[in-house]
């Protein structure tokens, strides 16, 4: 479960002048569930989402996954948490664009330093998940936005987190493409994971598999 | 079970200097030629250092030198009775030697003089008198490398033409090649006896270039010293201590050449660095921060950037040492070499010995290889402290 108790953030730009991205808000997520937040560019949708994967750290308040505090985890435990529970699915993807296909979607195994022939299976499995395994030795500045969304996702899944984060994830994708994403979301949630999708896009409003749509507006939930 | 060495993590190195491939290549080449420079000037210094040190060792304690007006003049044979009678000298022996300058091919020789039944006053000159008959009926000659090699340039293959004050030519024979103490010393060395030697340099038999002097006992080269000049004021006294403090402000005002050049390496080096450490490219950022929030901790990020700029730095250390030992152990230092042996215009060339010296190597490689790894550390480590999302933002 993730809780988020009376999280305010503000973002310092320079000294004299502050950004209240976060204005005292609580949410609670249930584990398996699907949350879509909605709101406008700069409502704070992105904030959330850096909080629960512990990118960032709230100016006040917590955030709570399964009883433990991830908002105070010193730097490298918040790495930890991190690798091992949260698969992020980035607006621009933030792909290394020199590397591979195969190599991108193996980095967050990386410091794990896996056993050879298990890293291959589990590589082949999931570019066959998400059907770009005809790519892997491909660069992946040649792809299409599509194929590259793909393998955020795939890069995503790799490390079998138990919540994936998506941040607007169909800002780049035509309407074809984004149901094909829907699609992928709907099959991630029929696997138990908890999906946090932050979004303007009304393709993932009113879907029958999203839990609960959540407003943000200005830094505050509107119920 | 997991292996020890992260090979993934080298593996994203080794790709991470590839895909920067122009970068990479430019900061090789230029941390190959600062090794290779630092390298070579250090091997060239201790080689010459070698030589030096070997030269002055087998200096004679003690030359006398007849000066007149300021000018050296050559000296009578009869003043080595008198020398000799002074208490503590174990030997005193009249030298004949000169410089001939053999104009076609520009260098000098130094041609000296010797009497196989003498005592001879170093041991490679009665190495050369054991080995060959000098004093027979036909003039002959032992010639150093070097000349032999200049001499055979010019179609002197079995004998040389050297032209005597009087301008009458002196034909003498090529008996053999030796090979010194020293290449410095002995490269243009041309040794033969005295009586040929008079002949060329149109020295009388009462007279020489100069006495040289053994002492007994070391700690009395001074008290001697001053004693011969009691006896001949007249003459120069050249101690081998005088000699050594000589070689020694001539080697050390070269060696000021090479620092100076030292010195510009290292600054340019110094500043690659300040470069290098005063921040990252937005990419290079960008990546850490993709790293961080894909669950790389702050030290997979540092061993990844060590592994990185210790296959760079060592790869263009290892390659600037080797270049430097075929620089300056196979083709002899050409360009720096004659800053070091400045007169060489003179001067027959000659060989830069091997001394191998572990020291030299430390030193360039603390001098290099880690300034350059912590260089690329210390930016990335401030970059990968940083909130993943603040440096993705």
């Amino acid at each position: 479960m993730i809780e988020l108790k009376n999280i305010t953030k503000i973002y310092e730009v320079n000294k004299n002048n502050k950004v209240t991205a976060l204005q005292n808000i609580n949410l609670t997520i249930k584990e398996g569930e699907l949350i879509v937040l909605k709101g406008a560019s700069g409502s704070g949708k992105s904030t959330i989402l850096s909080l629960i994967a512990a990118l960032s750290k709230p100016t006040s308040g917590e955030v709570i996954v399964d009883d433990k505090q991830i908002s105070k985890l010193p730097d490298n435990f918040a790495s930890i948490y991190r690798r091992d529970n949260i698969g992020f699915i980035f607006q621009k993807y933030n792909l290394i664009p020199t590397l591979s296909v195969e190599e991108n979607i193996l980095l967050p195994l990386v410091p794990l330093n896996p056993v050879a022939d298990e890293l291959q299976e589990k590589l082949i499995s999931v570019m066959k998940k998400f059907n770009i395994l005809h790519k892997k030795d491909s660069l992946v500045r040649n792809l299409s936005g599509g194929e590259q969304q793909r393998v955020a996702i795939a890069r995503s899944y790799v490390n079998n987190p138990k919540i994936i984060i998506a941040d607007e994830p169909t800002a780049n994708l035509d309407e074809t493409l984004s149901a094909h994403f829907i699609e992928i979301l709907r099959e991630l949630k029929s696997l138990g994971k908890t999906i946090v999708v932050a979004t303007h896009d009304p393709l993932f409003f009113d879907l029958d598999f999203v839990d609960t749509e959540i407003e943000v507006h200005n830094g505050s939930l509107v119920v | 079970m997991k292996n020890k060495i992260n090979i993934y993590l080298i593996e994203y190195a080794v790709n991470a200097i590839l895909r920067q491939k122009y970068k990479s290549i430019f900061i090789i080449i230029v941390f190959t030629l600062l090794t290779f420079l630092l390298t070579s000037i250090f091997f060239i210094t201790n080689s010459i250092r070698y030589e030096l040190d070997s030269t002055v060792e087998a200096l004679p304690e003690i030359v006398v030198q007849k000066i007149k007006a300021g000018r050296h003049y050559d000296i009578d044979v009869d003043d080595i009775d008198n020398i000799l009678a002074i208490a503590g000298v174990s030997d005193a022996v009249a030298r004949v030697w000169g410089y001939y300058y053999f104009e076609n091919a520009g260098v000098n020789f130094s041609v000296v003089g010797v009497d196989s039944f003498e005592e001879q006053y170093k041991g490679s000159l009665t190495n050369i008198v054991d080995k060959f008959d000098l004093n027979s009926e036909n003039s002959s000659m032992v010639v150093g490398v070097g000349v032999k090699e200049t001499m055979t340039r010019n179609y002197y293959k079995s004998y040389f033409n050297f032209i005597k004050p009087d301008g009458r030519l002196e034909k003498v024979d090529i008996a053999g090649v030796f090979d010194g103490d020293t290449q410095l010393e002995s490269n243009d060395m041309i040794v033969m006896s005295k009586k040929t030697a008079r002949e060329i340099f149109d020295i009388p038999q009462n007279k020489a270039t100069d006495i040289v002097v053994k002492v007994a006992n070391q700690e009395e080269v001074q008290t001697i010293a001053s004693k011969i000049k009691l006896l001949y004021p007249d003459t120069r006294i050249v101690t081998s201590q005088d000699l050594k403090i000589s070689y020694q402000n001539i080697f050390d005002y070269k060696s000021g050449i090479f620092l100076a050049l030292f010195i510009i390496s290292l600054f340019t080096f110094f500043i690659i660095i300040y470069d290098k450490s005063s921040g990252l490219s937005s990419e290079e950022k960008r990546e850490i921060g993709i790293l961080k929030a894909i669950g790389w901790k702050v030290d997979d990020v540092l061993k990844e950037k060590f592994y990185e700029s210790f296959i760079i730095s060592f790869f263009s250390y290892t390659l600037g040492i080797t270049l430097s030992f075929a620089y300056v152990y196979l083709l002899q230092a050409p360009i720096l070499q004659n800053i070091f042996v400045g007169y060489s215009q003179l001067k027959t060339s000659f060989e830069l010995p091997f001394v191998f010296d572990f020291q030299t190597l430390f030193l360039v490689f603390f001098l290099s290889v880690p300034i350059y790894i912590a260089a690329t550390i210390i930016p990335s480590w401030k970059v990968a402290t940083l909130e993943a999302d603040e440096v993705i933002r």
